[in-house]
């Protein structure tokens, strides 16, 4: 509109400017044949007609000029708002596949595989979003492979440890049967026999171990926690680990604090966790060392705690300890018959118990591993909220 | 003398189990597999019913737990040990109901096992 006001504005002015031209040249015409004397009255006429005519040609492009002004002011108006529109259409067509994207982005980032969108709008939002989902797309795929692949190693671990024992269960068993006729045996045949029995009790820990770790890595690890009393369950793992110890003249001790409270807990695994525990401090520890475990209650929890005077453990091994088949410095190990996995495994399950299992060691002068469990009957994770705490 | 039935797919572990059983002083009958276990107790092939069953608790044909299930079913109240080659089996595959005397894993506890038998059997 504005366009066209411009054009008929320039018009107007041309035929302004050609109608006043003509006026002149008439009434300089006439003013010739006033001059020459000719034409008198009507030339006289002429010259004021001219004059009147051009003032009225003035008033009329003032006019004309006016309105134009006010068509090419009115034309940019409506451009304008017209372009706002556009814009706003524009910017709304753009917004709502874009927040579909964030939205859609954020589930797939919060494990939602399926999070995909609806592609339409302009095409550049609709490429943005047909890219989005061919990306998430192929993350789906690879999720249900590496699902897929975890199940067969959880299948193969399971089948693996279940066709292992069969024969395990034969060396051992005849390996016994040996050992119950060793008065007719030589001592060298004794010792033969007694090493075939100290590696089968080896690979059956390793299974176990084994066993663990796939349920824990498929989340099927877990355990029924009961009222149970304290030390018994030391001096069961004392008592399963003493002959150990004592072969390696080491001495092992239990300091319980009278009178602690049940702890609600599987006997088993805690169990399990401290013969590991106990097995660490033999084995890395010289002969003649000191093991000892004690258990105190820290405010509402009980804590138990496995100490050795051993070598201790370098800095820069103890944050990797408790990953899988790490193992301590090779030169100190030549004996160890760890299977690497018993620290992995045991912080699973003290973590199964609402705990945490923590290092302390020094080099040369030993190491303590810890952890605290809770008291039966006491409200689930006690330390950790305030309001509890206040309460109790 | 105690008869002890013992039911396993390993010829191994069935003579392991036979040596050990027979140092230890009882009639040891073995089958390979529940199938196994059901015709011979149903036909009365042995000589006189076992005084105990020691099944493995998975066999092909036929699973240890699967013929106890039919024995019990039959009216045969001896008593039964299940030997499983872990605890995730035993969990997975033994019913509340079916009356067990009791579970042991692989590789065997014999001083366990021979303790089991010998209150079971007394």
């Amino acid at each position: 509109m504005a366009v066209i006001g411009v054009g008929r504005f320039i018009q107007q002015r041309q035929d302004f400017e050609d109608a006043i031209a003509s006026s002149y040249r008439v009434e300089m015409a006439a003013r010739v044949r006033l001059a020459e004397g000719a034409g008198g009255g009507a030339a006289r006429a002429m010259v004021a007609a001219q004059a009147n005519r051009r003032s009225e040609l003035r008033d009329q492009i003032s006019s004309d000029t006016r309105d134009t002004a006010i068509l090419v002011a009115a034309g940019l108006i409506a451009g304008l708002t017209g372009a706002l529109l556009l814009f706003s259409g524009l910017i709304a067509s753009m917004r709502r596949p874009l927040e579909e994207l964030v939205d859609a982005a954020g589930r797939l980032a919060g494990g939602d595989r399926s999070a995909r969108v609806a592609v339409g709008g302009l095409s550049e939002t609709a490429t943005l979003g047909a890219a989005f989902n061919e990306m998430a797309s192929e993350l789906e795929l690879e999720a249900s492979q590496r699902d897929q692949l975890d199940r067969l190693k959880d299948e193969f671990v399971l089948t693996a440890s279940h066709e292992l024992r069969s024969p395990l269960t034969s060396v051992q068993g005849f390996a016994e049967i040996l050992m119950l006729e060793r008065d007719s045996l030589t001592p060298k045949q004794v010792e033969t026999v007694e090493i075939i029995l100290d590696n089968c009790r080896h690979l059956v820990r390793l299974l176990n171990d084994l066993l663990d770790l796939a349920r824990s890595d498929a989340g099927r690890l877990a355990v029924t926690p009961r009222p149970t009393a304290v030390a018994p369950l030391i001096e069961d793992a004392v008592r399963t680990m003493r002959g150990q110890t004592e072969s390696a003249e080491q001495l092992l001790s239990a300091d319980v604090e009278p009178g602690l409270p049940l702890i609600d807990v599987e006997a088993d695994r805690i169990r399990q966790i401290l013969v590991n525990l106990i097995t660490n401090a033999h084995e890395y520890s010289p002969i003649g060392a000191s093991i000892e475990v004690t258990a105190r209650v820290v405010d509402a929890d009980v804590e138990i705690a496995v100490t050795d005077n051993g070598p201790g453990i370098p800095d820069t091994q103890l944050e990797h300890i408790f990953e899988r088949f790490v193992r301590g410095d090779a030169g100190l190990t030549q004996r160890v018959g760890g299977t690497g996995l018993g620290l992995a495994i045991s912080r699973s399950l003290v973590e199964l118990h609402g705990g945490a299992l923590a290092v302390e060691s020094t080099v040369g002068i030993g190491s303590t591993f810890s952890f605290r469990l809770p008291v039966a009957g006491a409200p689930p994770a006690a330390g950790s909220s305030p309001a509890i705490a206040e309460a109790s | 003398m105690v008869k002890v039935l013992v039911a396993d797919d390993s010829e191994t572990i069935l003579l392991l189990m036979r040596t050990r059983l027979e140092l230890a002083g009882y009639e040891v009958e073995t089958a390979v597999d529940g199938q196994e276990v059901t015709e011979r107790l149903h036909e009365g092939e042995i000589g006189g019913l076992p005084d105990l069953l020691l099944l493995d608790a998975m066999m092909p044909r036929k699973s240890g737990i699967d013929a106890l299930r039919e024995l019990r079913a039959a009216g045969v109240d001896t008593p039964a040990l299940i030997i499983s080659a872990h605890q995730d089996a035993a969990d997975a595959n033994a019913p509340r109901d079916l009356e067990v005397n009791g579970y042991l894993t692989k590789p065997i506890d014999f001083d366990r096992l021979l303790g089991s038998i010998a209150e079971l059997t007394r």
